[in-house]
């Protein structure tokens, strides 16, 4: 194997093209706008619907588990 | 019953990563909280298929994904984000100084191909491991990395960064001010 065959990035996949390799520093920028990107929505109020929705889906599995021993006694 | 109340919590922890995961795939604030809903449901009723000590958010984001791209795709590229909530928080974001622009940066990410934003959102942004991103795509991981990094190529080329000399603050100053002019929402 030589040097360069070493220095080659992991093949395989769909890729048809080597990969390119960034400046580091550009890097880094887009990966602090990408967690930029995505916290900011992560930060953001949960609407209520989803608390909403899930209550009502956990309260429908109470009322059938309820109904359900009610006929076993 | 303890049991059903650990998932229950599992679920509401997840949400605000599954808006967030689900905006970047669809572009668009409402179609990701229809997306979520969604997604809970379908978690909620197939509950029993959670192996616990796995990764919640990995199996979520699973039925996320799937059925984002079974139901969802089309929709995204018609439905514009009328509420404006990404415009909205725009506003709040006056510090980015030597990041990119916020809105900028969304632009550039929507107009990337659907299967190296998923990728590049997973790994960059998420937490998930390049091995859990290649479990939930059904690819391997060499094709998760291949993804990625195209995903960052482009990202470079579309934003005009190539080198580090391309991200000083003046051209941030810049894009801001050309976007407090234009009504595009973009992402």
């Amino acid at each position: 194997m030589t040097n360069l065959d070493a220095m080659m990035p992991d093949p395989g996949g769909d890729n048809d093209d080597f990969d390119m390799v960034l400046d580091p520093k550009v890097q880094e920028s887009i990966g602090r706008s990408l967690k930029a990107h995505y916290d900011d929505i992560v930060n953001a109020p949960v609407p209520d619907k989803f608390l909403v929705l899930l209550a009502q889906l956990e309260a429908t599995e109470q009322r059938a588990a309820g109904a359900s021993s009610d006929e076993r006694e | 019953m303890s049991a059903n109340d650990d998932f229950k919590d599992g679920l509401i922890r997840e949400i605000p990563n599954l808006r967030a995961f689900a905006a970047s795939l669809s572009g668009s604030m409402q179609l990701a909280d229809d997306l979520v809903q969604d997604t809970l449901l379908k978690a909620w009723g197939n509950s029993d298929k959670f192996e616990p000590g796995t990764s919640l958010r990995a199996w979520l984001f699973t039925i996320l994904r799937n059925t984002y791209y079974s139901l969802y795709r089309k929709r995204g590229r018609e439905v514009q984000d009328s509420e404006g909530t990404y415009a909205e928080r725009m506003a709040t974001q006056g510090n980015q100084e030597s990041h990119l622009d916020l809105a900028d940066f969304r632009k550039a990410l929507a107009k990337l191909p659907e299967e190296q934003r998923e990728v590049l959102i997973m790994v960059g942004a998420t937490g998930l491991s390049y091995e859990e991103a290649a479990e939930i795509c059904g690819v391997a991981i060499g094709t998760i990395k291949s993804r990625v990094n195209r995903a960052r190529t482009k990202l470079a080329e579309l934003l005009s960064i190539g080198s580090a000399d391309d991200l000083g603050p003046d051209r941030t100053s810049s894009a801001a001010m050309q976007r407090a002019g234009s009504e595009t929402v973009g992402f």
